[in-house]
């Protein structure tokens, strides 16, 4: 099998594009935060429907998308968010599809139309740096923090026919992040808050505020509370957070490992992938397991 | 002591000591993160520490039956004597001026000279509770309480990395450039924290460690070794 190394080059950088696999869950007893991709559901996918190894390394991208040009030829997979991809400026790509690249065809992600991230995989995984067991890029742990304009992604470009997973022309909805439905244990500092405000934070809808990064989303409503702060304790992503001014913050995969906010909610793994694929603006409403 | 538990699901639970910052808390915790890697290894995936709590992840499924026999068994770990391997590091600091922007703000604040200031903080010995915040980043117990101060109201938008500062009852090293609201007091010229380093760190949970004051040629000095590889940091 022939396998030569081939660049993906930006000419368009994109607002904050990385390169995500599972997360590096090794350090995080010297404060490294796990990292890994947004939406993990959708990272399986990509890496699925190209038979790769599972944790492969992919594009992660959010709005405003990248435009890339591929040095030599290779297969890519789209999935999570919805957004317009040109492929050469023409055919729009469907995310679920196994998309055959040809030597400097030109990849571009226009406008997302529905979800916050949008994964691309390429055959075999992005061949970058691995740092303490991951490929997740987290600034000043990685040397890349994110893509810059002219950058390189190195990739194995191989010859070989390729044998897709499944034999129908797969088909990768995205329903599935539509529900506002946001499932969460209950945290170690909940019972610290009173009936009424348990109440409150149960029966809401909130709506995701503009504040939405790879560390935390927070929520546009407020819960005023008296809790107060707590020693420094460990937090992880999915931890929600009750500060003392009312805001919520909902740790996502880019946490720091210990916080001093009381936590009020542990959010259950596939509805983090859930919640992360919200935009500023949509509802959720907790249910408590 | 009393020992609670908090089951989040079952396969992350916390398990919490009286909430105050103390090395007892600190030496319990460290007795019962070896025993459950010795007693129970393969089941875990990851133990992580605050002051007072420390929580584990499973890749197994955990009762509430469960999580009780487990405070049986760590209240039973106090008769053991406990392995006293920890070291003390000599941390160098060069203070003041370039090195630390806000410790004439400080020294104000406080109505102190800025020597008085220098003097309390590398008179303490710390005690390094648990890494968090930023990779490298050790949460030390130990501060004079003369030097207590509440953080900045506005964070600064940039803290450089070997800073040492000073916020809330605590002090630290900022192990990378990151916002903070603390105040800076001086500065260190080694690199505590390089995670493609074996191992990324050299302090480890239960270490002490001293400030020594140095001034700038030794600043200079010490950072070319330490960039060059050869500085080793001295502790007993």
């Amino acid at each position: 099998m022939i396998k030569i190394p081939s660049y993906i080059h930006f000419t368009r950088p994109g607002m904050l594009t990385t390169v995500q696999d599972l997360g590096r869950f090794d350090m995080a007893g010297y404060g490294v935060p796990y990292s890994g991709a947004m939406d993990r559901y959708s990272l399986a996918q990509v890496n699925f429907l190209l038979s790769n190894p599972k944790g492969a390394a992919v594009l992660e991208m959010t709005n405003l998308g990248p435009e890339m040009v591929f040095e030599r030829s290779t297969r890519v997979v789209f999935a999570g968010a919805e957004a317009e991809i040109l492929l050469n400026n023409k055919r729009i790509v469907k995310n679920g599809q196994v998309i055959e690249i040809q030597e400097d065809d030109c990849l571009s992600i226009e406008k997302f139309r529905k979800g916050q991230w949008l994964y691309m995989g390429v055959q075999g995984g992005f061949e970058t740096e691995e740092v303490a067991g991951s490929k997740s890029w987290y600034p000043q742990i990685t040397e890349r923090g994110y893509i810059q304009k002219n950058d390189t992604l190195c990739y194995l470009s191989e010859e070989e026919r390729f044998y897709p997973p499944v034999e129908t022309k797969a088909k990768v909805r995205s329903d599935w992040y539509r529900t506002a439905q946001i499932k969460a244990y209950p945290g170690p500092e909940w019972d610290m808050l009173p009936t009424l405000l348990k109440n409150r934070i149960t029966k809401k809808t909130f709506s995701v505020s503009d504040l939405v990064s790879r560390m935390a989303y927070q929520l546009t409503e407020e819960i005023p509370n008296e809790l107060p702060g707590i020693l420094t304790s460990p937090v992880y992503p999915g931890t929600v957070q009750l500060t003392p001014s009312g805001k919520l913050l909902l740790l996502m995969r880019d946490a720091q490992v210990t916080g001093g906010y009381p936590r009020i909610l542990q959010i259950d793994n596939i509805s983090l992938n859930i919640l992360c694929q919200k935009r500023p603006g949509e509802k959720i409403k907790f249910s408590i397991l | 002591m009393e020992i609670k538990y908090f089951l989040i699901h079952d396969k992350l639970v916390e398990f919490s000591w009286p909430p105050i910052i103390s090395e007892d808390i600190l030496e319990k915790l460290n007795q019962v993160t070896v025993y459950l890697q010795n007693a129970y290894g393969e089941g875990i995936k990851e133990i992580r520490k605050g002051y007072h709590t420390l929580s584990l992840r499973l890749h197994v499924s955990i009762s509430e039956q469960d999580c009780r026999d487990l405070v049986e068994e760590f209240k039973m770990l106090d008769a053991r004597s406990l392995d006293h391997s920890a070291k003390t590091w000599h941390i160098p600091v060069a203070y003041g001026k370039a090195f630390g922007k806000d410790l004439s703000l400080l020294a104000k604040i406080h109505d102190l000279a800025e020597e008085e200031i220098i003097k309390r903080h590398s008179a303490g010995i710390y005690v390094l509770h648990f890494y968090g915040f930023l990779p490298g980043f050790m949460y030390l117990g130990g501060l004079d309480p003369v030097l207590f101060t509440p953080r900045k109201s506005k964070p600064d938008r940039q803290m450089s990395k070997g800073s040492v500062a000073i916020g809330g009852h605590q002090t630290g090293i900022y192990p990378m450039e990151s916002p903070g609201g603390w105040y800076a007091i001086g500065k260190c010229p080694i690199t505590l924290f390089d995670i493609k380093r074996e191992p990324a760190v050299q302090l480890q949970v239960g270490d002490r460690i001293r400030f020594e004051p140095i001034d700038a040629d030794s600043f200079e000095a010490i950072y070319q070794l330490a960039v060059q590889g050869k500085y080793d940091l001295r502790h007993d």
